[in-house]
């Protein structure tokens, strides 16, 4: 694989793992709005937490020479969220859907971006089980139902 | 979950017999050929072909690395057995994690294609006892998870990008589990 095609794989790898950290942003905000106490507090760590992994992929992308994708003004949301138990539900799918797009660094080429996105996927992948109380045997896997 | 991808083959095909050929032999020579004809045009020119005698193939990384990832999987499933056999209590929270672990160890199995003279592994290659206290169990549990942790991380640099993404997966998988087992300590 020549240099400029790694690149651009990685770039798009990249920019896949900042949309979803962009949408966990947009997200927690409503989880945080749902919640109370313990649990809206730990909301508002993971929020923090999406955005500064948010400003290192940005940094990332800029590095390889590429712009960074802007986030959406809005997005849609896989169910309604009306309820404390919704916004749960709602932080685990954003945990899901982060270490999902990291897996995704790890089909790259280059060794470092591979480790970068193992290791990126660990931490979603650990609230998304905090916040829907069970583990998973394959993190950033579909689920099959099986 | 299913990731699916092609199974890793255990050899590959000899390319080096291929090119010796291609030189001498036009298609339609090739064509016209016959299964005795082709054996003695081997012999005169000089082309030695696979080596019955050689034994077989050496393992390919990626295998290598999958029957390491296998060996490893087993020794985890035989300590979660062992840890839940002697304590008992330890059950309702470990019956999971090894739900996951057997689920790892059948995904990884699902890759390999038994490599002739090699064999996949079967039985742990360690039979640790577990003994003390139900807190050291869970220690050592945690230990070997980290462990486990540890080693996909390094496998997956190397590894062909399926294989990455699933050592990467198991990786993130275990690193759950030691949170999951830091639980017990409280």
């Amino acid at each position: 694989m020549s240099t400029a095609v790694a690149d651009a794989a990685a770039v798009t790898a990249l920019q896949g793992a900042l949309a979803a950290e962009n949408a966990a942003v947009y997200g927690y905000g409503i989880v945080g709005s749902m919640l109370s106490g313990g649990e809206q507090a730990a909301a508002t760590t993971d929020w923090k937490l999406h955005q500064e992994a948010r400003d290192t992929l940005d940094a990332m992308i800029s590095k390889l020479g590429a712009t960074p994708a802007p986030a959406n003004a809005v997005y849609g949301l896989p169910f309604p969220v009306t309820n404390a138990n919704a916004a749960r539900q709602l932080a685990a799918a954003l945990e899901e859907g982060v270490t999902r797009a990291y897996l995704g660094l790890v089909a790259v080429t280059d060794p470092t971006l591979r480790a970068f996105g193992a290791l990126a996927m660990q931490p979603p992948a650990q609230r998304a089980v905090t916040w829907r109380g069970t583990t998973t045997a394959f993190p950033g896997f579909p689920e099959s139902g099986t | 979950m299913t990731p699916n991808p092609p199974r890793v083959a255990a050899r590959t095909v000899n390319a080096g017999f291929v090119a010796c050929l291609e030189p001498m032999l036009r298609r339609r020579q090739l064509l016209a050929a016959s299964i005795t004809t082709v054996p003695a045009f081997l012999v005169l020119s000089g082309c030695a072909g696979p080596d019955p005698l050689a034994g077989p193939p050496p393992l390919s990384p990626d295998v290598r690395g999958l029957l390491a990832a296998v060996t490893a999987e087993t020794n985890l499933v035989f300590l979660y057995n062992e840890c839940i056999s002697v304590y008992s209590g330890l059950a309702p929270t470990l019956r999971p994690l090894l739900a996951e672990h057997e689920a790892h160890l059948a995904q990884l199995r699902s890759r390999i294609i038994e490599p002739p003279g090699k064999s996949v592994p079967t039985k742990p290659s360690a039979r640790p006892r577990v003994t003390g206290s139900q807190q050291g169990a869970v220690t050592s549990l945690s230990a070997a998870e980290r462990s486990a942790v540890t080693a996909n991380l390094h496998r997956l640099l190397a590894a062909a990008p399926d294989l990455a993404q699933l050592y990467a997966s198991i990786a993130a998988s275990e690193a759950t589990h030691v949170t999951a087992l830091a639980g017990l300590h409280q």
